[in-house]
């Protein structure tokens, strides 16, 4: 990783902010014992488009807080762990980084199922889990030590709805497909009826298909006024601009990728995504954090990049509250209150321990492969 | 339903459908020739996607030298695989089972290295005709999946040739059929063994630089287009190319007649129900019994 130049760590102290105690001072924290912070990502498998992206994040943050003299006094360590995207492994990994490595807190999943089975170990121990998911199955919030840096799929899913009713569109084409796009749908069935909004196709495909131009066919059919892909590959928006869907389309953050937007190639046009960070024209709290990334990585950060950076500094402000020295019960209970992150403003005091809410949603158009950023904020 | 919308479907069946029988035929030619059921077809079409991508990206050659450098690719790995894991599977009295178990290996092997040099990245690649695409009662189909088609009857219709009429398919047949008997007649039988799997990896290579325009190239295409292929391999009848692009033609256009007529999440379940009818019926598969005779 490049070295942080000097500008860009005054950013990164601005951001890191309210977390150092300064009186340390540098000098110290690089002698004194690392405070150890977990964290168990899919960096290979099917999530590891998220975890790669998490973990620049997070190492970034990592780098920014030690070199602004760490936390208390003390730097701190983040010791990284793959679990292949499953969340056996997930679980076995979490259980070294607690019982063997002693971490005060821990970072991860990158999957709502990694989330879980991590969850199950951190809430026996009243740690702090500092997911990097949106709210999952019920059982969750009966967890009192996990917290989310992602909004739950009902919100992004009221996301899309906003921006649909703001630009009055009724009739709605769905593609989407059997993983993430399932989760998103479910949620906007639900909601639909209250915005209006009335599905007139819903095409399903397999999560990994490689062509959809049929589902997309007998979207185009219905002739919706707007569609929805909702999938975790570029497939789907391949193939409905090439069945002829000329429709706007608006997509959820899961497929707001650089990644997807390469596949998508020359049919990466007219695509709306809600989602919280556009790297090319960031919001004014996301500048100093972008210039960060890039100078470091020489890329653009999006979403769950800025998630990770997030999460690091969640714990640290935690550490810094309850004290450097501070048991693993008191971070975790430190932790439950507001946070004003990159990617959110975060509420852990929250019923459902995370606590963002609609106004946090950027929304950004794909013109010719490029991101802009949209002026609609939901309420304006 | 509208006539657009059946004639999209239709398209999309028989795009889909030739390149389920074009990865279908290399498994065809390589059990045809050495009797090895071979997980890795998918991947050569991997290779040679990648393969061509880099010529065109990289070294900014025309589209059809690029893909001629997709297919040779996958023509190399073939020889490679056949090198290292088959000849000394089989020296070692390797049975049919360990050989698939070895390409299987194989395929996930090649799919790692892919995420590890090409990333995990979909890309997209740039083929026949551009992006163009040709109206047909107002749907469309791109021009490069008419090339596809195009091609994929060439390839089937020189094999068929290749195997009938050429001195060198059929000493390919005869050293797969009986191998000392080939042997005694002058035959080298392990030569013929790697160039069948040359040719294997030639006609996964065609697939993949056929493919990958309409579907971009990603790590994990690889086994997805071996399964769809083995379906089409067996309902057309394992060991005679034609069949298995009579079986990918079947498999792609019931697909898109089930996401028209029934419902796109039953795609599947019908398509499959339908094979294994087929299967039951025709336990050779579709041209099964005739591909035999003859050899």
């Amino acid at each position: 990783m490049t070295k942080l130049t000097d500008p860009i760590r005054a950013g990164a102290w601005a951001l890191a902010a309210g977390l150092l105690v300064a009186a340390a001072g540098p000098a110290m924290a690089q002698t004194a014992e690392p405070i150890k912070i977990g964290a168990v990502l899919c960096l290979t498998g099917p999530g590891a488009g998220l975890g790669q992206a998490e973990r620049n994040g997070i190492q970034l943050a990592e780098e920014a807080i030690n070199d602004a003299g760490g936390v208390g006094g003390r730097p701190i360590k983040v010791l990284i762990e793959d679990d292949g995207s499953k969340p056996d492994i997930a679980k076995q990994k979490a259980e070294g980084l607690i019982f063997n490595d002693k971490v005060v807190a821990v970072i991860g999943g990158s999957l709502t199922a990694s989330t879980g089975a991590i969850a199950a170990l951190t809430n026996a121990e009243e740690m702090a889990e500092v997911a990097l998911t949106g709210l999952g199955p019920a059982v969750e919030l009966t967890y009192k030590s996990l917290y989310h840096v992602l909004p739950p799929q009902s919100l992004n899913a009221k996301a899309m709805l906003e921006y649909t009713k703001a630009n009055k569109l009724k009739k709605i084409g769905v593609l989407h497909d059997s993983g993430y796009g399932q989760l998103v749908f479910s949620n906007l069935k639900t909601m639909a009826a209250s915005y209006g909004v009335e599905f007139v196709a819903v095409e399903k495909f397999e999560v990994g298909a490689s062509d959809v131009s049929t589902q997309a066919a007998k979207v185009r059919a219905a002739e919706p006024e707007a569609v929805y892909v909702i999938a975790t590959s570029p497939v789907p928006f391949r193939s409905a601009r090439q069945v002829k869907i000329t429709q706007p389309i608006i997509s959820a953050i899961g497929s707001s990728a650089y990644d997807y937007v390469r596949g998508m190639g020359e049919f990466g046009d007219d695509i709306v995504f809600p989602e919280f960070l556009v790297g090319e024209d960031p919001e004014p709290q996301q500048k100093a954090f972008v210039e960060l990334y890039k100078k470091t990585y020489g890329a653009l950060p999006k979403n769950y990049e800025a998630a990770g950076w997030d999460a690091v500094n969640i714990v640290a402000q935690a550490i810094a509250k309850a004290g450097p020295n501070a048991d693993r019960q008191a971070i975790a209970q430190a932790m439950r209150q507001p946070f004003k992150g990159v990617l959110a403003n975060y509420d852990f005091s929250a019923a459902d321990l995370t606590g963002i809410d609609l106004s946090s949603y950027v929304f950004s158009k794909l013109v010719k492969g490029q991101f802009t950023r949209l002026p609609f904020k939901v309420g304006s | 339903m509208t006539t657009t919308l059946f004639i999209q479907s239709l398209l999309a069946g028989l795009t889909n459908g030739f390149v389920y029988g074009l990865i279908g035929l290399g498994i065809s030619v390589i059990f045809r020739g050495t009797r090895v059921v071979n997980a890795m077809q998918g991947d050569f079409a991997l290779v040679a996607g990648i393969a061509a991508c880099l010529a065109l990206d990289w070294l900014g050659l025309p589209i059809a030298v690029g893909f001629l450098g997709g297919i040779i690719a996958g023509a190399l790995v073939g020889w490679a695989v056949e090198l290292l894991l088959i000849r000394p599977t089989q020296a070692r009295g390797g049975s049919e089972d360990s050989l698939l178990l070895v390409t299987l290996g194989g395929a996930f092997a090649v799919s790692a290295a892919a995420l590890l040099y090409f990333g995990r990245d979909s890309r997209s690649m740039p083929g026949f005709g551009g992006n163009r695409s040709l109206d047909v009662f107002d749907a469309a189909i791109r021009v490069h999946a008419v090339w596809l088609i195009a091609i994929a009857i060439v390839v089937v219709v020189a094999l068929r040739l290749f195997y009938q009429r050429t001195p060198l398919g059929q000493s390919i047949l005869a050293a797969s059929i009986d191998p000392e008997g080939a042997a005694t007649i002058g035959i080298n039988v392990p030569r013929m063994r790697t160039l069948t799997f040359m040719l294997g990896g030639a006609v996964g290579g065609v697939a993949g630089v056929l493919v990958s325009p309409l579907i971009t190239i990603h790590y994990e295409m690889g086994l997805l287009l071996t399964l769809k292929g083995f379906t089409a391999a067996i309902v057309g009848g394992l060991g005679n190319p034609f069949g298995a692009i009579m079986g990918g033609l079947l498999l792609g256009l019931v697909e898109a007649m089930a996401i028209v007529f029934v419902s796109s999440g039953y795609k599947d379940v019908i398509a499959m129900s339908l094979l294994i009818l087929i299967m039951i019926a025709m336990p050779n598969g579709l041209l099964g019994r005739r591909g035999r005779v003859g050899g």
